[in-house]
């Protein structure tokens, strides 16, 4: 199956493995909303212990949250760097025309690096804990609410299932018209940008159609069964609220009320 | 199947399962890219035109939302409700020019600049700025650069996708 459906899950029994997919997503959008309140080095520290504490509670070794920094890298320095140039006021260290280091830039660059640790590794702690399928039923319950103002959840909830079915069907056959195109003599990998959007439009027209096709032979035996509405459908899995749930949103809200204590006004 | 508020068409069963391909199609279309370093191209946005023009605006955004949201998490990348509302905003554009209109060069081209303006280049840069305080206008000037060089190819491969026979006769099968 395809890396993208895998490749970043990691099985375990932790205690976060254990959590329910929608408990998980919402502490993690919450805790994003508390990254936005830190403004000291007191409120970025609580917030640093306490992501250690959950990275200590997934049983994931810390290498693989550092894989998560890697994409961001060039976009962190050059964020920090930015930071600490242009920054002003406090004690100035170096200037030159526009761009100065002071003590305040260098703390400002300090706590925008750990803002984008903190943001990162959250977001590594669900994807590395839950799977695609875990995460796609989180969502749904979290938008479950928006059924009362008619918002067709459960459709869109049969899509998302149906999407994730169909990722590997479809990506192998990507892969089968890629190679068909390579064994024609197409160079995917090399010539200016234009060569290379010209040589991949050509995948797209093959790619769906082939969808299309699975769409009319997956429609065609739903309502053979006596499929008629989306908003029935019964699951294979339930995901419950557990007890760890509820003890780790105690913590993390204990922690949401400590930083807008301690946080500069 | 109950008829449905919020101005979302009703949808046969063949249309629920085509959107749900289409939902698939962007999470894998999404990540394959064409290009070096910064001049990269991801092709999902065809896959939101088609949808647009087949389903419509508020069908195509949903499941622009809905791919973003999934993709976003499952691949471990950071996820922010902002970049949620520029899916949906850019599919919305979409689904507004195309859906049951004729595909002119004229209406590909102001679909497409208002996407690239507003949305990945403005909207965009806005949303990292909130979530990583990266200053704005610092940002902006790169960001326009790459979208001045793509929006160009963008809008060629989208009127030469939805102007395709292959895509006609999709429309054919599915509505006929």
């Amino acid at each position: 199956m395809s890396n993208f459906l895998f490749g970043r899950y990691l099985p375990g029994k932790s205690w976060v493995h254990q959590m329910s997919p929608q408990s998980k997503l919402m502490l993690s959008f919450y805790f994003v909303i508390v990254i936005f309140f830190a403004n000291n080095v007191w409120t970025y520290a609580s917030l640093s212990v306490l992501i250690l504490i959950v990275v200590v509670m997934s049983g994931v070794s810390i290498g693989y949250f550092l894989k998560g920094i890697r994409p961001l890298i060039w976009l962190i320095i050059f964020t920090v760097l930015l930071q600490i140039l242009f920054s002003s006021g406090g004690h100035v260290y170096w200037h030159f025309g526009p761009f100065s280091v002071s003590d305040t830039s260098l703390i400002n660059g300090g706590y925008i690096f750990v803002r984008f640790l903190l943001i990162i590794m959250i977001s590594t702690v669900l994807t590395l804990t839950t799977t695609p399928l875990a995460i796609a039923d989180g969502v749904q319950t979290v938008l479950k609410p928006l059924k009362k103002v008619h918002f067709p959840v459960d459709t869109l909830a049969l899509m998302l299932s149906i999407a994730l079915r169909f990722v590997p069907t479809l990506m192998d056959e990507m892969e089968t018209i890629l190679n068909a195109q390579r064994s024609r003599g197409v160079d995917f990998g090399s010539g200016s940008l234009k060569h290379r959007i010209q040589a991949a439009v050509p995948l797209l027209v093959p790619l769906f159609t082939g969808a299309i096709n699975h769409a009319e032979n997956l429609s065609t035996a739903m309502e053979a069964r006596g499929f008629t509405d989306s908003e029935h459908r019964s699951k294979y899995r339930v995901y419950r609220w557990q007890r760890k749930d509820t003890i780790s949103w105690v913590a993390f809200l204990l922690v949401g009320v400590l930083v807008l204590f301690i946080r500069n006004n | 199947m109950k008829s449905l508020s919020l101005g979302f068409r009703k949808l046969r069963v063949v249309d629920i399962v085509v959107l749900g391909i289409f939902m698939s199609l962007l999470l894998i279309l999404g990540r394959f890219t064409v290009g070096v370093q910064t001049w990269r191209l991801s092709f999902g946005f065809v896959v939101t035109a088609i949808a647009g023009l087949l389903y419509g605006p508020l069908w195509s955004s949903s499941i622009a939302a809905l791919a973003d949201i999934i993709g976003t998490l499952v691949s471990g990348n950071v996820y922010f409700p902002g970049f949620t509302l520029s899916a949906i905003l850019g599919a919305a554009i979409y689904g507004y020019f195309f859906y049951g209109k004729e595909i002119t060069w004229k209406r590909v081209i102001i679909a497409q600049l208002i996407i690239a303006v507003f949305v990945n280049a403005i909207l965009n840069t806005y949303w990292l700025t909130i979530l990583y305080k990266t200053p704005f206008l610092a940002y902006l000037p790169i960001r326009m650069i790459k979208e001045v060089v793509m929006t160009p190819i963008q809008m060629a491969i989208i009127y030469y996708v939805l102007n395709s026979q292959t895509l006609q006769n999709i429309q054919n099968k599915l509505f006929k």
